[in-house]
């Protein structure tokens, strides 16, 4: 089933005991924030807030939307408890198709049932929260999809970066320097000092949601890959004020253009690293121009912080996948890739057919080759399940070798700013440093000299594995 | 109760006594909470030294939050950004614009 929206992809998570809505009035300063934190924390439901102080009945604030492996199996059309190694694989699959979005009327576009434009334009007619103390403000896009467009090629980018309500009409953000917005901006607005369109999209179907998280190649629309992985075209909608196509199922959709001459504070937040670290008033100002929502409009928040919540969910499946695709590109012999949720994309472990020092240095150039949002990288022999971390820490704390087993790499102006362990003068210059962990034995070693994995499949012989499984329940065993 | 007012330096230290440009957020309750105004104002350590002055309390980078308030009374509104081009640092320019205008003056 292809969810047009948030709205029934709720249904399909009500019906599956994932959704909670809470009619209790509550309070968006705060309040929604730290509840959707501790849910987060305790593997619980995703949140529907329908009563909001300060803001009419049917303003309302999700939370948690695709949080869980459950619910983004769910949102790919597979069942409530596809393992992970499923999801992977049904995503992968299915990126390998494109259909391009349809473009439907105004009429026919639900995102347009209200429309402020110009001076009736008012952010503070949302229930933005704030969403941990010590915010740097109200962050009403966390869990978005932000729309440009290379003016030249006509490339129209999708990308999920923080936005933050500054004023009636202003927003700040802070797309990294690094990101494909960033590079857009970079190469055709800021040399002629012109503002660049933007549109923050709350709340369209769920799965354009993950792929604003993917790192999908430079000249590649997003939403070709949404329409593929959903198995029918996206519906976008023109905008009121811009040069941009947004979804027309969204429940919020706010038109901007982002200066290249002005700024404003931004930040700081607690971010998807898990720590509020860094990361302050060097963002970006976006002018509101225009504001499109539906009626009782969901404003779509992320509690981010410590994993799993929907960005360290989302990242491990669309990250994973492209990774495994860039290595298998640089001749490294991947079997599987996993970035596990835990590590919030600065540690990924790699499967490997045959490993060694030189595959393991591969693995790191390849990582650090343009911008680097990981930092620690563990490759495994194949007989390793990339998605078990008990076999994984075994195979590192029992295979990496500490003194040839290891290599690392220094550059600047592309690191992750983000990193906490980066001091802030390393923030600063975007400088960091990545690692590999060969957690594989070394090929060149003779056969006869590779320990022997003492597992029951391995150490055993299949004769005495099969005596075993076959009197299993006359041992007294279940 | 006081009108209070909140900004964020780098580091505590970093915000000087006297008058400086610098971003605030409206604390006082509503819909409107934490809407920013970019001002120009006298700040004070002590409320005596500063008749008539609002509070303010001053946030880090990482969010925390000074012990003891500052006071703040603004004498004119700016605009709601500093020009300078995106990615900049805004605290570095704010300070480099009042710079400039000291000169001038």
């Amino acid at each position: 089933m292809a969810f047009k929206d948030h709205r029934d992809f709720f249904e399909v998570l009500e019906k599956n005991g994932e959704l909670t809505r809470i009619a209790q009035e509550v309070d968006w300063d705060l309040e929604v924030g730290a509840i959707g934190r501790k849910v987060y924390e305790t593997g619980g439901p995703c949140l529907l807030f329908e009563k909001i102080k300060d803001y009419p009945k049917g303003f309302r604030i999700s939370n948690g939307t695709t949080g869980t492996w459950s619910r983004v199996g769910l949102a790919m059309g597979l069942r409530r408890n596809a393992s992970v190694r499923e999801i992977y694989k049904t995503y992968e699959e299915k990126l390998s198709q494109k259909i391009p979005p349809r473009i439907v009327k105004k009429e026919d576009a639900p995102c347009k049932e209200n429309i402020m434009i110009g001076d009736n334009v008012d952010l503070y007619k949302f229930p933005s929260p704030m969403i941990h103390e010590g915010d740097g403000g109200r962050y009403i896009g966390t869990w978005d999809v932000v729309v440009c467009k290379d003016p030249e090629t006509g490339w129209t980018n999708w990308g999920m970066y923080r936005f933050m309500v500054h004023t009636k009409d202003w927003l700040t953000g802070w797309p990294q320097s690094t990101s494909q917005l960033a590079m857009i901006f970079k190469e055709r607005y800021l040399p002629k000092n012109q503002p660049m369109p933007v549109a923050i999209v709350l709340g369209t179907d769920p799965v354009s949601h993950i792929i604003a998280t993917a790192p999908i190649g430079i000249q590649e629309s997003e939403v070709d890959y949404v329409g593929g992985i959903r198995g029918a075209p996206v519906e976008l909608v023109a905008c009121e004020t811009i040069d941009l196509l947004v979804p027309a199922h969204a429940e919020i959709v706010i038109e901007g253009e982002l200066m290249p001459d002005k700024i404003a504070p931004d930040g700081p937040f607690g971010e998807y690293p898990g720590y509020r670290s860094g990361t302050m008033c060097e963002g970006v100002a976006v002018k509101v121009k225009a504001i499109s929502y539906r009626s009782h409009p969901i404003v779509t928040m992320i509690a981010l912080g410590i994993p799993p919540d929907d960005a360290s969910i989302a990242a491990s499946l669309t990250a994973a996948v492209s990774m495994k695709k860039g290595l298998l590109r640089r001749g490294v012999p991947v079997t599987e890739v996993y970035v596990p949720p835990e590590g919030v994309t600065h540690l990924i472990i790699v499967g490997v057919k045959k490993g060694g020092m030189e595959v393991a240095r591969n693995v790191l150039d390849y990582f650090t080759a343009r911008r680097v949002m990981t930092s620690k990288h563990i490759v495994v022999d194949e007989d390793v399940d990339v998605f078990n971390m008990a076999e994984v820490l075994h195979a590192f704390a029992t295979k990496c070798h500490p003194g040839r087993g290891i290599a690392y790499e220094w550059y600047e102006g592309r690191a992750n700013s983000l990193t906490p362990f980066y001091s802030p003068a390393e923030r600063k210059k975007l400088k960091g440093v990545s690692v590999v962990f060969d957690s594989t034995w070394p090929p060149e070693w003779p056969k006869d000299i590779v320990p022997i994995k003492a597992s029951f499949r391995t150490i055993y012989s299949q004769e005495v594995q099969e005596r075993v499984i076959k009197n299993w329940e006359k041992y007294g065993l279940k | 109760m006081d009108k209070e007012w909140q900004t964020f330096v780098r580091r505590f230290d970093d915000l000087k006594e006297g008058e400086v440009e610098l971003f605030v957020k409206d604390l006082t309750p509503g819909s409107k909470k934490y809407n920013t105004r970019h001002v120009r104002a006298t700040v004070a350590k002590a409320k005596g030294a500063l008749p008539e002055a609002e509070l303010l309390w001053i946030r880090s980078e990482s969010g925390i939050t000074a012990l003891e308030p500052w006071y703040i009374r603004i004498l004119e509104e700016l605009p709601e950004w500093v020009p300078g081009k995106p990615w900049e640092n805004v605290l570095d320019i704010t300070e480099k614009v009042k710079k400039r205008k000291s000169k001038v003056r």
